[in-house]
């Protein structure tokens, strides 16, 4: 479905946000990036969603190049690709209803489809009582699962989620997994950045680690992860966590940050 | 929801959100549909009245000596090989005298010692009643002067000339305030949008990212800028009208009235006026989202 090959992005004047990133993400899955904030999580959806362009390499989303691809075929692309932005990015002015609406008139769907589809989603998220709310009336948790349902609502393919979970507490954090859980079902590819350990802690999770715009880890599904849960607290790094391996050599991700530490 | 519905449903939306301004715009459209077909009406209704006052226009060619029937028929042919004429008529000397005198009536006895071949012969003249012919008639006399035994071209020079020179400066205004019109209407039809989609930046920049084709994107302002110039020349032709019946009304009776008969434009005018509006405001739309979007 999506397929990374020695991408680099450079921001200028030098700065480096991804350097020679190769990932492939198959169809029907779920992959988490995680990393520290500037790791280069953001720039990679924005390259797979056609936003930015890589400085080098190849980016391809359903066997399209996205550098050799006409602006119309972007366009068309992303109707097929639901993003989650980090900043939400609602229109304040219009209700909940309209934005989410927006994902599914520019794809020319039914009202019929829009409307039930618009009720179906904040029912599931539980905020279905805010239908005709104006987006800027809304609380960040609020805003943050309108984001969401304006993301999936056009049954895409592909969903980029930029910290879906950042506003939300544990209860509507369910919630939202839950939906992205049903869509991956559905046959929807799924890749969500995320600093919260809680949504990927999960054997069957494939979660891939950025450090300084380069994939420092990979723990893959097939790594059952057999150790007994950590205790998480202040202090408690991710990569104790996850028990995540350097994907070239194998090396446990902590002792390799540890030696770079000292 | 297919794509037209889509483009209605936008465009709604936008001039539901932007109303203010798109008032300002419509009545900018109407008040140059206004000047403009004002103008146009003065300039047709001005060339009608020439047409009617150029009833009585001829040349009269004054010639040396009787023309016969043969030397007739070659000034017919030369004439008419100039210009389309209505009628050509060969008065005799004794046809002009006899004239002379009905028109002396009670002093016609001023003639009893005057031979009866004492005024030249002559051809009267009579063009096609246009406004072509007004501005054509100083060649047609200075053509006519040329021809063989032509002593002198005479016609209403003074009145010809002084009408001429009063509808080229209409011919003029109507020139002008059409540019008026289309540089108005095409500048605040483009300004006007373009501060629309100032205003929505963040709104544009989520449809792209949301996949919106630039049709999409595009035809609601298009559609916008063609309704703002159906309506805007709507109420300019509307107003125009109310003037008009106005102006009849408030001067009905009046010598000047009297003479002429005024009208307002046939259908055909009215919707020109307004398809060009619609064309013009449709076009100052599409040129400025054309370089915004491609920003």
């Amino acid at each position: 479905m999506v397929d990374l090959t020695k991408v680099t992005r450079t921001f200028p004047p030098d700065v480096q946000a991804l350097v020679d990133v190769s990932l492939q993400v198959n169809r029907g899955e779920i992959l988490f990036l995680t990393g520290m904030s500037g790791a280069g999580k953001t720039t990679l959806l924005r390259l797979i969603s056609g936003i930015e362009k890589p400085t080098k390499g190849y980016v391809e989303v359903s066997g399209m190049d996205l550098s050799k691809i006409s602006r119309a075929k972007i366009q068309k692309l992303r109707r097929r690709i639901g993003v989650a932005y980090q900043d939400f990015k609602l229109l304040p002015e219009r209700t909940v209803a309209q934005n989410i609406a927006v994902s599914m008139e520019v794809a020319y769907r039914s009202r019929l489809f829009i409307r039930k589809q618009t009720r179906d989603l904040l029912a599931q998220l539980h905020i279905d009582d805010k239908y005709n709310t104006r987006a800027d009336k809304l609380s960040r948790g609020e805003q943050q699962r309108v984001a969401i349902a304006r993301a999936v609502a056009n049954k895409p393919d592909l969903i980029l989620a930029d910290e879906p979970t950042g506003n939300l507490d544990a209860e509507n954090t369910e919630l939202v997994m839950n939906l992205f859980h049903r869509c991956n079902e559905g046959g929807t590819t799924i890749l969500i950045a995320t600093h919260d350990s809680s949504i990927y802690n999960r054997p069957d999770s494939r979660v891939v680690t950025l450090d300084s715009g380069q994939i420092v880890a990979t723990k893959l599904d097939t790594d059952k992860d057999t150790s007994e849960p950590m205790p998480y607290g202040p202090g408690t790094l991710l990569t104790d966590c996850l028990n995540l391996v350097d994907k070239n050599t194998s090396e446990p991700i902590q002792n390799k940050l540890d030696r770079k530490e000292s | 929801m297919n794509f037209l519905f889509a483009v209605f449903s936008q465009a709604g939306r936008n001039l539901l959100q932007t109303w203010r301004t798109q008032i300002l715009s419509l009545m900018t459209i109407t008040l140059s549909v206004l000047i403009f077909s004002f103008f146009y009406l003065v300039y047709t209704n001005a060339l009608q009245a020439g047409e009617q006052l150029g009833d009585d226009l001829r040349l009269i060619v004054y010639l040396d000596e009787e023309a016969a029937p043969a030397l007739q028929e070659q000034y017919r042919e030369k004439i008419l090989k100039f210009d389309r004429v209505e009628k050509i008529n060969f008065i005799s000397s004794l046809q002009a005298f006899n004239r002379f005198k009905e028109q002396l009536d009670e002093d016609q006895d001023v003639l009893s010692d005057i031979p009866q071949n004492f005024l030249p012969p002559s051809i009267e003249v009579y063009p096609v009643r246009s406004l072509d012919t007004l501005s054509r008639i100083k060649r047609f006399s200075d053509y006519l002067q040329t021809l063989p035994g032509v002593i002198k071209v005479q016609y209403g020079r003074e009145w010809v000339e002084r009408f001429y020179t009063f509808i080229e400066l209409l011919r003029i205004v109507v020139i002008l305030s059409g540019s008026l019109l289309i540089l108005t209407t095409t500048f605040m039809m483009a300004h006007s949008i373009r501060l629309t989609l100032l205003t929505r930046q963040k709104e544009l920049e989520i449809l792209h990212l949301v996949g919106a084709s630039n049709s999409y994107i595009r035809m609601p302002f298009f559609l916008e800028g063609a309704l703002l110039g159906l309506f805007g020349s709507i109420a300019g032709m509307t107003a125009l009208y109310m003037l008009f019946n106005w102006i009849e009304l408030r001067f009905a009776g009046s010598a000047m009235l009297g003479m002429f008969s005024f009208n307002f434009f046939p259908l055909p005018v009215i919707a020109m006026i307004i398809a060009m509006a619609i064309v013009l405001c449709a076009c100052g739309s599409f040129s400025s989202t054309r370089k915004i979007l491609s920003r």
